[in-house]
């Protein structure tokens, strides 16, 4: 399976910048995080010793539209809960995600809009590292699909995501936590659980152990975590940055 | 933050000063561009460009729909520009700017209004279904000059931009896949152009494609739209301090030569994107394993 790439810090004039592109799900998304920003009046006057989390998602060939308002919402009270709004120089600032498509596919009229949630999610938290806002804890997505004979998909395409009875979107933490469980479609608890199961494994390197006690090491056959494509694209770009430091050293 | 954050007022002192003496703070010539560099995305009409620091993706995508009433031969076109919190930290997002509505009126004028793009051709069936053709600006990266880098990128995307086959039988309208038919191109009438222009020191300095920074400390500006015939189809002068009406006439001349070399520019960029797409297209029919 090709993995997904991503690239960090790549505009000029945001604070923060990553491109995501995941080649099977087709979506290519680049995203700018201005942070911390002025607010126009009387927005932060709410939460005044918070920051306010603004969200921005802009489709590619289309206007945006109801499916757009929807993952905004999702994208923005999951990132308000990730990000250290009370850290200092933050409270009353803005922090503003804005997520562009700017290649690869799009979610046609009336198809299921919670496919580009990963794509948007990672691109939104490399872009946030980029731009150094504090962050509790890192977070991996993904999308899996249960076909109508109760096989799990990772990872389904548009056109494949219209075939199947149910779609997930679940996000882990680095530390494990479940922090985002998004489905659509028809589907049983059970069903649930072992698509909880399988996206753990998917999004986290760490080993799951399972419940009668035996370690499982994850699905080698799927290629790299997705946990693991996150940390080596902060790292590289790290290693990048400080070139300068590493080399004098 | 509402606006641009103004360059310090020694900055803007510098840049008039060594205006004075014809130097621009990159080096560059009155009437020479930033180096303009174009690239083409996996999908047709996907137009990646750069202009200097300003940088912008089109994407231009056709749809079947039903014509207006008042125009039932004429099928619809539009270009579709939101200035986000991505390409400069100054624009907000969901709330248009007067800079946006400035540089939508530009485009739509020197684009759309001037017929660039024959809108009779893409009538399927009168009054019952047309094409729209949709180009989506993104900007990514903004560093002045916007109105001449989302013209050139709206206009190469749409000479390269493929359009599915459609044809009418019995009444009924039949829209070929991309793999059934060779997708046709669109019928381009001619090729305008904009060029911006920025005036200094009482009209006695007029440049070319100028930074963000040359034009936060410019006096004036003036656009001109113009194809390689020498057609003027667009001439603005919305704001700023007044213009020697014998500079205009002079400066469409140096907008004519510059929109010549553009499309040269384009057309070679454009040719050897398509010699390229032909090759992998006959790579891909003469392989004799099937994908995998």
């Amino acid at each position: 399976m090709v993995g997904p790439t991503a690239s960090l810090s790549n505009l000029h004039r945001a604070d923060g910048s990553a491109s995501y592109k995941c080649p099977v799900t087709g979506y290519d998304v680049l995203g700018a995080v201005n942070a911390p920003i002025e607010l126009p009046a009387r927005k932060d006057a709410l939460k005044p010793e918070d920051a306010t989390i603004e969200v921005f998602v802009k489709p590619g060939k289309a206007t945006a539209g109801v499916g757009e308002r929807y993952v905004e919402r999702i994208l923005r009270t999951m990132l308000e809960k990730v990000i250290l709004g009370r850290e200092k120089g933050l409270p009353r600032r803005g922090v503003v995600i804005t997520l562009a498509a700017v290649g690869g596919e799009a979610a046609e009229r009336g198809d299921s809009y919670i496919t580009i949630i990963p794509a948007l999610l990672h691109a939104s938290l490399l872009a946030l590292i980029s731009a150094a806002v504090p962050l509790s804890m890192t977070f991996t997505t993904t999308l899996l699909g249960v076909t109508r004979s109760g096989q799990i998909i990772r990872d389904p395409s548009p056109a494949a995501a219209k075939a199947v009875a149910s779609l997930h979107v679940l996000s882990f933490s680095s530390k494990g936590h479940l922090l985002l469980s998004e489905s659509q479609g028809r589907f049983d608890f059970e069903t649930w659980e072992l698509v909880r199961q399988q996206a753990a494994s998917i999004c986290r390197a760490v080993a799951t152990t399972g419940s009668d006690g035996d370690t499982d090491m994850g699905e080698g056959a799927d290629g790299a975590h997705v946990d693991a494509f996150v940390r080596e694209t902060v790292e590289d770009s790290l290693h990048r940055d400080y070139t300068w430091k590493l080399e004098s050293a | 933050m509402a606006r641009e954050a103004p360059p310090a007022l020694v900055e803007q002192e510098f840049i008039l000063n060594a205006l004075k003496e014809d130097i621009r703070l990159d080096g560059r010539g009155v009437d020479q561009f930033r180096p303009l560099n174009i690239t083409f995305g996996e999908e047709y009409g996907h137009v990646k460009l750069q202009l200097g620091k300003t940088s912008l993706v089109v994407r231009i995508s056709a749809e079947v729909t039903k014509p207006r009433d008042d125009r039932p031969f004429d099928g619809l076109f539009n270009i579709a520009m939101e200035l986000s919190a991505m390409g400069s930290p100054a624009w907000e997002n969901g709330r248009s700017t007067d800079y946006e509505t400035h540089v939508t009126h530009v485009l739509d004028r020197v684009v759309r209004h001037s017929n660039a793009l024959d809108t009779e051709s893409l009538c399927i069936l009168k009054g019952v279904s047309c094409w729209s053709i949709r180009a989506d600006v993104h900007v990514l990266d903004y560093d002045g000059n916007l109105t001449d880098a989302a013209c050139i990128a709206v206009m190469t995307g749409l000479q390269h931009f493929r359009r599915p086959d459609a044809v009418v039988r019995d009444g009924q309208v039949i829209v070929y896949g991309v793999e059934e038919r060779v997708p046709v191109a669109l019928n381009i009438t001619h090729k305008p152009l904009s060029v911006s222009f920025c005036t200094f020191n009482e009209g006695h300095n007029i440049l070319v494609d100028a930074t963000r920074k040359e034009e936060q400390a410019a006096e004036g500006e003036m656009v001109i739209g113009i194809n390689n015939g020498g057609e003027v189809c667009f001439v603005s002068k919305f704001s700023g301090a007044s213009l020697d009406p014998i500079s205009v006439v002079e400066k469409t001349d140096v907008a004519l030569l510059k929109v010549k070399e553009l499309n040269t520019q384009l057309d070679k960029v454009l040719q050897a994107d398509l010699a390229k797409r032909a090759k992998l297209g006959m790579a891909d029919e003469s392989r004799a394993a099937n994908d995998r």
